[in-house]
């Protein structure tokens, strides 16, 4: 067959529906990818004039551009886009894109997962934007305290909004970051060991992980307060037993690592582009890996330094302090890494380069002052001031934004198969710099002058004027220059001249393929042998495009790619991807519902929207049975696989190991809450404490205990040849009296309106219910497949997954009932 | 997945018994009020717990050096080794505070 | 704390300049490795850090309150947008949007709110410290001379937070007197 031949086939394989309609078919990574970029820098545009605004109402005293009640919607709308509309997301995208074409493999894992978390992303934010175009958007600050964004003192629905909206953009984050792990681990080239790896993929493997576990936290304030606002469950009102600081300590656990959930991608691109602009390779390789992961789990213990002034103990401060300090080590060694490579190579001043430049100045001063208001009786005079504003851009901006714009540039041959040819790009970095520079320096200042964070006007008495009136010139500098930017990539996309295939003379996989990237990626997959597998074999692209590495022959319709060994890279299984579909798309809608149901209090509509999903799941993974036992599959170079659906841990199994690690923190995040309320908030002990019952407590363990025992036997018995209905059906049993004995907890909860404790009790038992009903479906589901013939001792892998969920869920319920019942028992 | 362990295990026990000591720390303060008999209990516990964690982690870089159970040679060895060492830095240094501050002001 | 961060940014300055030029004698991976990373990446911030650690915690641990003689004691109470004063000293009296207290004695402030969250902040006296619902923050300083300072509420609270300022007018001896029987000066 040849390359042009192949080329035809795969692309009608893996190609999306033709026109705008394929937009909302596609399951295509290169798509979707595409997608995220630019609904992000659509958010990214929006929070910028948002940006703009702020520095029109500050840039004169006693401004009355706009009242304190818009100005309050403009700053909040400003921190939440940016935070969560286009930072997250733009890695999302970035990652989306490029991961297949680093790791040398043609999809993500789950390509419509990615697809549905693209949706949810798109409807969530829309649904902000939509609320601020009405004047209703949230105005509490993006970091929403209650109680001033309770039903008391917000008594709207602007922040519920807030709630409903981000929470709906976070299934989405949830969902990315699924997808990414299980793709670093798993969906690699052959050959490709954790060794080997593209050092961007240990970022995005990191970021992933992180994502998992920040989120939830938030994920968690949200629901409790949502809950508190919508059915006066008092989770954060002092006088009901519940604290108002359980947000800030929920916030905060979520807030911290979302600084570096920002930054770590974008060190991951400057890891990666950097040392092709100093032609040379990475120097430390390893210790950037180290230092990556240490500043990952460092920045986990530092969430209080963002409440030094809320009372605490100054022991307990200092650990924050201390904690705070250390994070600046694996940072240094990162960025003393990148020079050293600088020094090692000889660095180019390409337009990416200068972008990583203007990175290092602006984030150094960053890290610097971040360093600063680590010390505890700094950040008492600094916190709440324009100097943290200042400080918190330098972090992002120098952080994210810079580095961004560089791996765009870098990466814009990729996207478009053109070569820079105008020379707007060097101006408008120097605007940018500039503008960004003279804006927050003068931030910095006047917040040491004492000008507070989140006012909408000062007098002219306070002296600030002159200040303020540079920053603000500066921000419109800043405006102009990334105004310039967009232009500069509109303009290459549509004018710009063809470029050859790797233009930078890149060492990664990605370039290895004809620009802009085929819907297949690669015409047949690589064997990986060392890190920069290009350097060692420039011709690599064109043998793969004649199909000499694995999987070159286009077998009808058929989407395959192959899956590895997670430490040593060496191929597993064979893997047929599903093909364009609209469900992801009808499913997020029908999420959307759920959400939109929940915010207009239109509770009708509610369960109509659960059976949706219920229903849509269903469809989702009932369409991966099948019917008969596979074939083991050639690959190429006399290697035969066996099919994932053989597979003891199939691609779905480590889909639901991550995603239950992200529950269990959600989970465990709900117990902290539980304990903390108990132990530090005012208004404790609770007026009544539930009663507890022997029965209910030994139904609902035996329920836990057996579930999981029968899921076990079942999966010995399949593999051994039976089909063991019996004991699919009692585990099903079983999980359904663990849900019975939860809903009981939740029917005898004390009065969960009137304290913190009964409504806390609730929420556990509603969480018990919802996994116990989770893990139910899908025995049940199990039990279908097993009746009408989509399961045999070879197609098993369906067992282990619902395995784990009922594991799940009898674990999570035997705590939820001890943590209920126990208490009274043994008093 | 036990090379992910390996080299996860030591900064995660240090988060644990960070958060977890940090959260004694408000437990003795909220409820214990001063000291029995001019002897600091709280300040005691917390050393205690210190020292706790610090002979835990050390116990992890023991083991991540034996030939036994450290990962195969290169990259992934360096990794974990390096992931032993965080954790230990990391519990002497946020937590040293505990040795030279008052305890519950 | 300001001319060690500007040290350390010129030397970072400096070495990315020096990058660019033409011969520079690099070396082996492994030097390069112990000069960048293991000297310069990972000792020379611990180093750094370290000791602004000690000096952050020193200074913390000063600030402290300790057992004062001649404490004077006083609540402040936030609600949106207006800060009422109480003193143990004269249990009828109560200002609103002024804080008395006499120089020269430490004096304890017990911050609470009847609402939303608020912060107590007088920069010239002392550093921030919030006023939570269900919770008393005690806040200690010492005034060293008479005179009126200026103080913000430095916690978002919603409309009225621009203008959410109060005064502390710190009294000599006799005034303070006066003040507590209840004669404005
Ligand atoms: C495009 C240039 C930008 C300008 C000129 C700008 C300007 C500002 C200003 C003036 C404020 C706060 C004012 C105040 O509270 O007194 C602010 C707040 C904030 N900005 Fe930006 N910003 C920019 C980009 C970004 C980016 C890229 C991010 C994040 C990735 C970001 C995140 C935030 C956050 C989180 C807040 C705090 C909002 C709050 O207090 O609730 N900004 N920005
Ligand atoms: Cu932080």
């Amino acid at each position: 067959m040849r390359a042009l031949e192949r080329h035809r086939k795969l692309t009608a394989i893996w190609a999306s529906e033709t026109g705008f309609k394929g937009w909302f078919s596609t399951v295509n990574h290169n798509d979707l990818g595409r997608m995220f970029l630019f609904t992000a820098f659509f958010f990214f545009i929006i929070g910028g004039l948002l940006a703009m605004l702020i520095r029109v109402q500050l840039a004169t005293p006693n401004s009355a551009f706009a009242g304190p009640e818009i100005y309050n919607q403009i700053f909040t709308m400003h921190g939440t886009v940016m935070m969560f509309l286009f930072a997250i997301p733009t890695f999302e995208g970035l990652a989306i894109y490029l991961l297949p074409k680093l790791l040398g493999t043609r999809d993500l894992a789950f390509p419509r997962l990615t697809a549905y978390g693209f949706w949810c992303y798109a409807f969530g934010g829309t649904m902000l934007i939509v609320a601020m175009l009405f004047g209703i958007a949230p105005d509490g600050g993006w970091f929403m305290y209650p109680p001033l964004s309770s039903a008391i003192h917000s008594p709207g629905i602007n922040a519920d909004f807030w709630l409903i909206g981000i929470t709906f953009v976070e299934i989405s984050a949830i969902a990315a970051a699924v997808e990414i792990t299980v793709s670093v681990l798993k969906y690699r080239a052959p050959g490709m060991s954790l060794e080997k790896m593209p050092i961007f993929a240990w970022y995005a493997l990191i970021t992933a992980l992180m994502i998992l576990t920040g989120f939830p936290p938030l994920i968690l304030g949200s629901v409790l307060l949502e809950l508190e606002r919508a059915f006066g469950l008092p989770f954060f009102q002092a006088d009901l037993g519940g604290d108002s600081l359980l947000w800030q300590h929920l916030f905060w656990l979520f807030g911290h690592p979302e600084v570096y959930i920002i930054f770590l991608p974008a060190a991951g691109v400057i890891s990666t582009v950097l040392p092709v602009m100093c032609r040379t390779t990475l120097l430390g390789y390893g210790w950037i890996v180290s230092a990556a992961l240490a500043l990952a789990f460092l920045s986990f213990g530092l969430w209080v330094h963002h409440m030094f002034t809320t009372g605490i103990p100054h022991l307990g401060l200092a650990f924050f302090s201390a904690a705070s300090t250390l994070v600046a080590v694996p940072t240094g060694v990162q960025i003393f890494a990148w020079i050293g490579t600088m020094w090692k190579g000889r660095p180019e001043l390409h337009l990416p380069m200068l972008h990583i430049l203007g990175f290092f100045v602006t984030f150094v001063i960053g890290g610097l002052t971040g360093v600063m208001v680590a010390v505890v009786p700094f950040d008492w005079q600094a916190h709440d001031t324009a100097f943290i504003t200042a400080h918190l851009h330098y972090v992002l901006f120098g952080g994210f934004v810079f580095p961004i714009f560089a791996g765009i540039y870098y990466w814009l041959p990729h996207f478009t198969g053109r070569q820079q040819f105008f020379r707007l790009g060097e101006l408008a970095f120097a605007l940018v710099f500039v503008g960004f520079h003279v804006t927050f320096l003068a931030m910095h200042w006047v917040g040491l002058l004492g000008q507070r964070r989140r006012i909408s006007g000062y007098t002219p008495e306070d002296g600030w004027s002159v200040i303020n009136l540079i920053s603000s010139v500066g921000s419109f500098i800043l405006a102009i220059g990334i105004a310039m930017i967009l232009i500069d990539v509109l303009l290459h996309i549509f004018t710009a001249r063809r470029s050859c295939r790797n233009p930078w003379n890149a060492t990664t996989l990605e370039w290895a393929m004809i620009t802009p990237a085929p819907a297949y990626t690669f015409a047949s997959l690589p064997l990986i042998s060392c890190r920069d597998p290009l350097g060692r074999e420039p011709a690599l692209a064109t043998a793969l495009a004649r199909g000499e590495g694995y999987l070159g022959v286009p077998r009808e319709g058929l989407r395959e790619t192959l899956a590895v060994d997670s430490a040593s890279g060496r191929p597993e299984m064979h893997v047929l991807y599903p093909a364009n579909t609209r469900l992801p798309i009808v499913m997020s809608a029908v999420t959307g519902l759920f959400f939109l149901s929940l915010l207009l209090k239109f509770y009708w509509t509610v369960p109509l929207a659960l059976v949706g999903v219920i229903i849509l799941a269903w469809r989702w993974v009932w369409s991966l049975g099948l019917r008969d036992d596979p074939a083991m599959q050639p690959v190429g170079h006399d290697l035969t696989l066996p099919s994932a659906a053989t597979a003891e841990r199939a691609p779905g199994w480590w889909g639901s190991v991550f995603l239950l690690t992200a529950n269990g923190t959600f989970f465990g995040a709900l117990l902290f809450g539980f304990a903390f309320l108990w132990t530090v908030a005012p208004g404790w002990p609770p007026p009544v404490w539930f009663k507890p019952s022997v029965l209910e407590f030994a139904l609902g363990v035996a329920g836990a205990v057996i579930a999981p025992l029968a899921m076990r036997r079942a999966i010995r018995k399949n593999r051994a040849g039976d089909t063991p209905f019996s004991n699919v059906l009692i585990a099903l049993f079983g999980i359904a009296v663990l849900g019975i004995t939860c809903a009981a907890l939740m029917m005898r909860a004390p009065a969960p309106t009137s304290h913190a404790y009964g409504a806390t009790l609730l929420v556990l038992g509603g969480y018990g219910l919802f996994h116990a009903t989770v893990a139910a479906l899908m025995s049940g589901f199990l039990a279908t497949q097993m009746r009408l013939g989509f399961t045999s001792a070879k197609r098993r892998a369906a067992f282990p997954i619902v395995a784990l969920w009922v594991k799940y869920a009898s674990i999570t319920g035997l705590i939820i009932l001890s943590a209920a019942h126990l208490p009274g028992m043994l008093s | 997945m036990t090379e992910l362990l390996r080299i996860l295990l030591a900064p995660l026990v240090w988060l644990v018994s960070f958060s977890a000591i940090y959260g004694l720390h408000g437990l003795l303060c909220e409820t214990a009020e001063g000291s029995f008999a001019e002897f600091p209990v709280q300040r005691f516990v917390l050393l205690a717990a210190f020292l706790l964690a610090i002979a835990l982690q050390i116990t992890i870089l023991w083991v991540l050096y034996q030939p036994r159970f450290a990962a195969p040679a290169g990259l992934l060895r360096f990794v974990s080794r390096a992931g032993g060492w965080t954790g230990l830095v990391a519990t002497v240094w946020t937590l040293f505070p505990i040795v030279a501050l008052s305890t519950c002001t | 704390m300001l001319a060690g961060a500007a040290a350390i940014f010129g030397l970072v300055m400096i070495l990315l300049v020096f990058s660019f030029r033409r011969n520079k004698n690099s070396g082996e991976e492994e030097g390069q490795i112990r000069v960048w990373i293991i000297g310069l990446g990972l000792a020379f911030p611990a180093l750094v850090l370290g000791a602004l650690l000690a000096y952050g915690l020193v200074v913390g641990e000063r600030l402290l309150p300790r057992d004062g003689v001649n404490l004077v004691q006083v609540s402040a109470q936030a609600r949106r947008w207006e800060w009422r004063f109480t003193y143990a000293d004269a249990p009828a009296l109560e200002t609103t949007g002024v804080l008395h207290i006499p120089a020269g004695r430490p004096v304890d402030i017990a911050i609470t709110t009847a609402d939303v969250i608020h912060s107590f902040w007088v920069p010239r006296l002392a550093g921030k410290l919030d006023a939570i619902p269900g919770h008393t923050n005690t806040l200690r300083l010492e005034a060293d001379a008479p005179g009126t300072y200026q103080g913000v509420s430095a916690e978002f609270s919603g409309a009225g937070y621009d203008a959410f300022a109060f005064q502390v007018v710190v009294h000599d001896e006799s005034d303070w007197a006066a003040f507590l029987q209840g004669q404005p000066e």
